[in-house]
């Protein structure tokens, strides 16, 4: 590896390391404040949602308060609140008492499950699409696209999952709906998110195939005695590859926020399902602890991301690149 | 029919609907010769490529017939041609550098000539990938991505692989556009040792001097019609028509020397200016003194700092050791700049009329003033109305002369500024742009790559050459 | 990329839907003439009719009536939130590209801490720290929202900031006023004119999700997103409930995608 090379991957771990920094900043701090605002006596709710209302007694409340560590001045606080998130202590659940990692650990398994198979039928469905409009403008598969991508973009990820969910598996029956065995349910939420992103992907991957197909480089690939589709595979693929993944880099806060809704939607026990559950409950440890892994994951696709782009495009690699 | 007749066309037509964008035209092409297509742009050259190889635009439909070694196809029939490509006929592309894959290494890109093309088995095209590349001079550049080839390398690059599949036929379309004059040979050069393999060679240019160092025969397009035919040789040591003998004279190598004008105070002197760009030194040590009415012309390849020099004596770049000392009492705005693309050098949403009363009322000039100087630039001023894309290059830079001319200028830096004019406009704008210098008296800094406009414009020179600059 | 103009039949349907949902939103609320508010449970889950057009709910409130004050708040909280982020959005843009060096790279930064939030993740913690108050939602959105416009700000302005034109202006004399105003300008204007109506549209669309999902408004408060998940329960019943802040949902963000034109921003 040149020093250039070097130079040009460190911008890129530093710049999603800042990233993580801000991440931190902005949970740690947001969920800092919840906490100190929590109305009422948070002791009293926090020594409720453990022991119910019919058995807080002084003493109980009196108990969570100390392990709490609520009378402390605000600065002071603040300090040991993210001197506990450096050393990775995310501390336990106000609600079931169980340590937040615990239940992190279980849903962000469900998450990424259903993050990774949403993305591959995004691929499965967007590309071939894509690529099919591409091949020839004004087709069917062109048309066909155009009319996907407009009604796909209108309707909100949560209505489409109503629609699927009342289509596939309430009126046909093909797929089950929530609270399933787990291996079935997948399929609906992915579904929905699936779809939305596909539809972009189609769109994104036809234009930036025919900006390829159209460039002196393809031009003169024909030229040389090529076929069409020697052109597209050989050429045209991979001129085109850099636009998408620039478009997944962008549309994955998409997928993400999606995750929230969808998951909620579908009671798919994921990590967005655990943070509105946790909003609902004023659970702030569990708020924290689900936001920031939701955080550090979309960080860590990007980081992805930019790596297979730095793979595909060599230009990217040579100083000074962005200005050219 | 004889074999080595390459290229027969018969008739050749392009129409766009009723209109004829292309009268009907006649030619044949033996192996080893050169035929050169000259002529400006709109002439129609480029569509007579295009319709050879059938490759016109949507909505242009060629007419007549076009045999190549022998096998005959309608123009009309684009998938006839397409099956040729480059097995028979090979197409050098303007641009080099962006008609090659960037994301790809170069050898690959040869080797599938080869191999899917020539239909070589794998080993053999890969010995014969690195043999061409070789007998080219370029035998690093197989492992090397196209964007880190020289302009010259990436030239020959092209070349091989245009040849690659097989093809004896070559189109070169204005396979100098923009290059200087060390480049220019080096094409000159390569497309010659193509037609003494066997080869034959369509050459589209507007560049005199190319035509004439081929040899061979050649065609004058005017207007989409045929004006002048015969050996290249004969048409230009003694053109028929006056059009062809505007063509010869525009070019900078016969235009007379322009005599040196009054020179006065100095406006501007640099002492041990020095730059450079990245690793590479630029200029160290340079002094320059400017006086009013003088033309310092500064010549050299692309690249090696001239335009750099100029930045830096107009303020917009720092030098990296020396000074620049202006004339005492000048004002602010007193140095100006033309730019080599006029387009770049306006707001784009801005009307030339609202850009141009925007500078006179800046430099409090009468707007009659203005419209005087616009008649001596010969500019209609109905084009004002347009925006800077909607008027040719020509007579955009001569209205960025009015316009930079409302700032009263002590010194115009002019940064090769007919470089992608047509030869007769750049002729027409040079000497505009020399006799409004002479009438301001104002100095003017002429950046060109071009050594006759050097040598026939230039009251002094600098020349860079890449190692140091020469006076 | 090949540019796609959108067809003044596209933008101007996407003008009339939006026109047809402002109207609704600004008179709705006074034409309807029924309190958004008032319970009659007698009156529980009645089909339209002439007095209550889209019928009523379970509460026996006119839906209608609750609507257009939804339409009222979901555009206006939008508007409002992505208008206070596109203000300060671009104008950071192009002050980074004008000053460039540190604090450029000051800006790209906060731009950059900006964009590790997810935005709707971001919304959801500020409605988590005030629980159904309209500023934590403002607040949240125009926060996620700021950065879009700032990348797109910086992206457009540099080009035409370092290149010959303004170059040019300057050389000649002109001020600052003049660049920002015949050359940043018209260079901003077509763009914002695209990613205004997709803000307002992300914006909606972000509220009405967290309704949806119950983190958002709080019932009472008639919202769209609040109001299909009580509605939901009655789809087989009393669909035209459902259809009713869907429809209105639907014509509201395609009426924005279709004003912004068929333009991929990336």
């Amino acid at each position: 590896m040149s020093p250039r090379h070097l130079l040009h991957w460190r911008g890129v771990l530093l710049r999603r390391a800042l990233q993580i920094v801000a991440l931190l900043l902005i949970i740690g701090s947001a969920s800092f404040l919840m906490v100190r605002s929590l109305p009422g006596d948070m002791a009293m709710r926090v020594a409720a949602s453990r022991y119910g209302y019919d058995f807080v007694g002084q003493a109980a409340a009196g108990a969570v308060s100390q392990a709490l560590q609520l009378q402390r001045p605000l600065w002071q606080a603040w300090l040991d609140w993210f001197s506990d998130l450096l050393r990775l202590d995310l501390g336990e659940s106000l609600v079931s008492g169980e340590p937040v990692w615990h239940e992190i650990a279980h849903h962000l398994g469900a998450s990424i499950d259903l993050a990774v198979v949403t993305l591959l039928l995004a691929v499965l469905i967007g590309l071939p699409l894509g690529i099919a409009a591409a091949w020839r403008p004004g087709g069917l598969a062109d048309r066909f696209m155009l009319l996907f991508a407009v009604t796909l973009r209108a309707t909100p990820a949560f209505l489409l999952g109503i629609l699927l969910m009342l289509l596939l598996a309430v009126h046909w029956g093909v797929l089950p709906a929530a609270h399933d065995d787990q291996g079935g349910t997948l399929w609906l939420p992915a579904l929905t998110l699936a779809l939305g992103l596909a539809a972009g992907l189609a769109r994104i991957s036809c234009s930036a195939l025919r900006e390829a197909l159209a460039s002196p480089a393809c031009e003169f690939a024909r030229s040389k005695g090529l076929t069409d589709l020697q052109v597209l595979i050989r050429h045209a693929f991979r001129l085109a590859a850099l636009p998408v993944l620039a478009y997944l880099g962008v549309h994955l806060v998409l997928l993400v926020e999606g995750t929230v809704v969808v998951e909620s939607l579908f009671a798919w026990p994921g990590l967005g399902h655990a943070l509105v559950h946790a909003v609902f409950a004023r659970d702030v440890p569990v708020i924290q602890g689900a936001a920031l892994s939701l955080g550090l994951v979309f960080i860590l696709f990007n980081l992805l991301l930019d790596t297979l782009m730095l793979a595909i495009d060599p230009r990217q690699r040579k100083p000074g690149a962005s200005d050219a | 029919m004889s074999q080595d007749m390459l290229l027969q066309a018969q008739d050749i037509g392009v129409h766009a609907g009723a209109q004829t964008l292309l009268r009907e035209l006649s030619f044949s092409l033996r192996a080893g010769e050169v035929l050169t297509i000259l002529g400006e742009s709109g002439a129609g050259k480029s569509l007579l490529a295009d319709a050879l190889m059938g490759n016109l635009a949507p909505g242009l439909t060629a007419t007549g017939e076009v045999s190549v070694r022998g096998t005959r196809s309608a123009a009309s029939d684009t998938r006839a041609r397409r099956a040729l490509w480059g097995h028979q006929i090979g197409l050098l592309p303007q641009e080099p550098t962006l008609a090659l894959n960037a994301v790809r290494r170069v050898g690959p890109q040869l080797e599938e000539v080869l191999r899917l093309v020539r239909k070589l088995p794998p080993g053999e095209a890969a010995g014969q990938c690195a043999t061409r590349l070789s007998e080219a001079g370029l035998d690093a550049a197989a492992a090397q991505y196209p964007w880190q080839l020289s302009g010259g390398m990436a030239q020959r690059v092209v070349a091989t692989m245009a040849l690659a599949g097989g093809a004896s036929l070559l189109i070169a379309d204005e396979p100098t556009k923009g290059l200087d004059t060390h480049w220019r040979d080096h094409v000159t050069d390569m497309l010659r040792r193509v037609a003494a393999a066997g080869g034959a060679v369509l050459l589209i240019t507007h560049d005199l001097r190319v035509a004439g160092a081929l040899g061979g025969r050649m065609m004058v397009l005017r207007g989409g019609e045929l004006i002048e035919s015969g050996t290249t040789a004969d048409v230009l040591a003694a053109p028929r028509e006056a059009y062809t003998r505007e063509l010869i004279a525009a070019d900078p190598a016969h235009w007379p020397v322009r005599a040196a004008p009054v020179t006065g105070m100095p406006v501007l002197r640099a002492r041990g200016l020095a730059k450079r760009f990245g690793e590479r030194r630029l200029f160290a040590g340079l002094n320059l003194d400017l006086h009013a009415g003088e033309r310092l012309v500064v010549q050299g390849p692309s690249g090696t700092g001239k335009s750099t020099l100029g930045n830096v004596l107009l303020g917009l770049l720092k030098a990296d050791a020396g000074e620049v000392i202006r004339a005492p009492g000048l004002a602010a705005t007193a140095l100006q700049k033309l730019y080599q693309d006029p387009v770049a050098s306006f707001a784009p949403s801005r009307s030339l009329l609202g850009s141009l009363q925007d500078a006179a009322r800046l430099h409090g000039e009468a707007w009659s003033a203005v419209e005087a100087r616009l008649a001596g630039l010969k500019l209609d001023a109905c084009l004002l109305a347009r925006r800077p894309h909607q008027v040719s290059g020509g007579e955009l830079q001569r209205i960025a002369l009015a316009r930079v001319l409302c700032a009263r200028p002590a010194l115009l830096f002019a940064d090769e500024p007919t470089s992608r004019l047509d030869p007769i406009s750049q002729r027409q704008a040079l000497q505009l742009l020399g006799d409004a210098m002479d009438e301001t008296g104002a100095a003017l800094l002429l950046v060109t790559h071009d050594e006759d406009i050097a040598r026939v414009f230039g009251q002094r020179l600098q020349r860079f050459t890449g190692e140091g600059i020469t006076t | 990329m090949p540019d796609q103009q959108t067809s003044p039949f596209i933008h101007r349907t996407g003008f009339g839907l939006l026109l047809l949902v402002g109207a609704f939103a600004l008179a709705g609320p006074a034409l309807v003439g029924v309190d958004p508010a008032a319970q009659s449970l007698g009156d529980s889950l009645l089909p339209p009719d002439a007095r209550h057009w889209l019928g009523t709910d379970v509460f026996g409130r006119s839906v209608l009536a609750r609507l257009a004050q939804a339409a009222q708040r979901s555009l206006g909280l939008a508007l409002l939130a992505a208008l206070s982020a596109a203000l300060p959005g671009v104008l950071a843009g192009v002050c980074a590209s004008w000053c460039g060096g540190r604090i450029e790279r000051a800006l790209v930064m906060l731009a950059d801490a900006c964009m590790a939030v997810p935005g709707l993740l971001l919304v959801m913690l500020f409605a988590a720290m005030a629980p159904g108050h309209y500023w934590a939602l403002y607040a949240g959105l125009a926060l996620s929202l700021w950065v879009e416009y700032f990348r797109m700000a910086r992206a457009a302005s540099r080009p035409v900031l370092h290149g010959d034109a303004v170059q040019a202006s300057r050389l000649l004399g002109f001020g600052r006023r003049y660049i920002l105003r015949h050359h940043v300008l018209p260079a901003l204007a077509p763009l914002l004119a695209t990613l205004l109506p997709l803000s307002v549209a992300q914006a909606v669309l972000a509220l009405a999700a967290l309704g949806f999902i119950g983190v958002g408004l709080q019932p009472p408060t008639a919202e769209l997103g609040v109001m299909m998940i009580e509605f939901f329960p009655f789809y087989s019943e009393a669909p035209w409930l459902i259809a009713a802040p869907v429809t209105l949902l639907v014509f509201l963000v395609l009426g924005m995608m279709l004003l912004a034109g068929n333009k991929e921003h990336t």
